[in-house]
């Protein structure tokens, strides 16, 4: 503390401030720890006060559960012939489904009446058809190849020289469709280009300076690296 | 009800569906005709086919005989429909987790021929996903178990 007070002394002359400005910026050592002191209680105080929050809301949400539950009961009870069809989606939906699918909506659908309850309730109980497990080829969150645009067979070529009468329709398509708006999707997709698997311009590099290509420059090296490998 | 709508039974056809369907919403409803959800669905996108037939083009499709598309889509529960113009899957904004397509049923007609119209007019200003006009309640609701990212 001398070297504090030594130093913030030699500060005060440095910057040639009035003196009584530094007896009201100084903070004494007292107030200091009597800060400190409270810091921690009102931290203290605030961590209890956080978890009986958090308890509170976890009690209020099992509670919600369990009244959905009964209401749902109740309502298949009233109207068998109905619920056939619901319930024998039900076992096909999962145990673990139930649960999570409950949590959605807590208060609300608790409180819903008859018929809406009856929509919700059906359209919850989607059927299940199990984790779509494709590692190693992608899917639509990826941004893989789509299925539509993989090339794999053809069809045999046909027999007759061109069907010249289709042509013709379609060529008459084609003049509807210029008076269509020009920016719309797809409209000017040239359909007999072919496509790479690098369709999708994904290559990252978020936190990048520089241009454009070096991020692409960079992916590339990469990817070819690996290829070799 | 399913019986009124075409459908697409293998890889082939979903994707010459998707890759010749012009100028139109294409909708294609993955699930299987008996489940009672996709019966509520598919009655639903049987009666506004004739209306919507300007704007759009819907194909059932069941999911065990594309193996290939549900797994692409990530396809978890069923009924899910998936949007396409012009070749290009179409994103919507349920306020639900996924935007690739729509799981469950809509709960009226009036739902499912609006979200078509808000599709319809976004692709037609080159947009390639759109907010959904559908009531975020009416809106099912579902886990979204993906994993591997």
């Amino acid at each position: 503390r001398p070297e504090h007070r030594r130093e913030t002394a030699r500060f005060w002359r440095e910057n040639r401030a009035e003196a009584a400005l530094r007896e009201r910026c100084l903070v004494p050592a007292e107030e200091y720890e009597r800060f400190a002191q409270a810091v921690e209680r009102a931290l203290v105080e605030h961590q209890r006060r956080e978890e009986q929050r958090i308890l509170q809301m976890a009690a209020d949400i099992r509670e919600a559960e369990r009244r959905q539950r009964e209401t749902v009961q109740a309502a298949l009870q009233v109207e068998p012939e109905l619920c056939t069809g619901p319930s024998v989606c039900r076992p096909t939906a999962g145990p673990g489904r139930d649960n999570p699918c409950a949590a959605e909506q807590p208060g609300p659908s608790g409180m819903q009446t008859g018929p809406d309850l009856a929509w919700m309730e059906s359209g919850k109980v989607l059927t299940f058809i199990g984790h779509q497990e494709r590692e190693g080829k992608g899917n639509v969150h990826t941004g893989a190849k789509p299925p539509w645009l993989t090339e794999e067979e053809e069809d045999g070529s046909k027999q007759q020289i061109g069907p010249s009468y289709e042509e013709f329709l379609k060529h008459k398509e084609k003049q509807k469709l210029k008076k269509l708006p020009v920016e719309r999707v797809g409209a000017n997709f040239d359909h007999t280009s072919q496509t790479s698997d690098s369709w999708l311009p994904s290559f990252g590099r978020v936190w990048n300076h520089g241009r454009r290509w070096q991020s692409r420059h960079q992916f590339r090296t990469e990817s070819g690296e690996n290829k070799k490998k | 009800m399913s019986f009124l709508l075409p459908k697409l039974t293998c890889k082939k056809e979903v994707d010459q569906a998707i890759k010749s369907v012009a100028e139109k919403v294409l909708v294609l409803r993955f699930g299987r005709d008996n489940d009672a959800v996709c019966l509520q669905l598919d009655d639903i996108l049987a009666k506004t086919a004739h209306d919507l037939s300007k704007m759009a083009v819907i194909y059932l499709v069941d999911v065990n005989s594309v193996p290939v598309y549900t797994q692409y889509f990530d396809i978890s529960y069923i009924p899910s429909t998936v949007f396409f113009f012009n070749g290009q899957h179409m994103k919507v904004d349920y306020g639900s987790p996924d935007h690739t397509k729509f799981v469950g049923s809509f709960k009226t007609k009036q739902d499912f021929i609006d979200l078509i119209e808000v599709i319809y007019r976004g692709a037609m200003r080159g947009k390639l996903i759109v907010r959904s006009p559908i009531d975020p309640k009416n809106i099912p609701k579902y886990d979204l178990l993906y994993q591997g990212i």
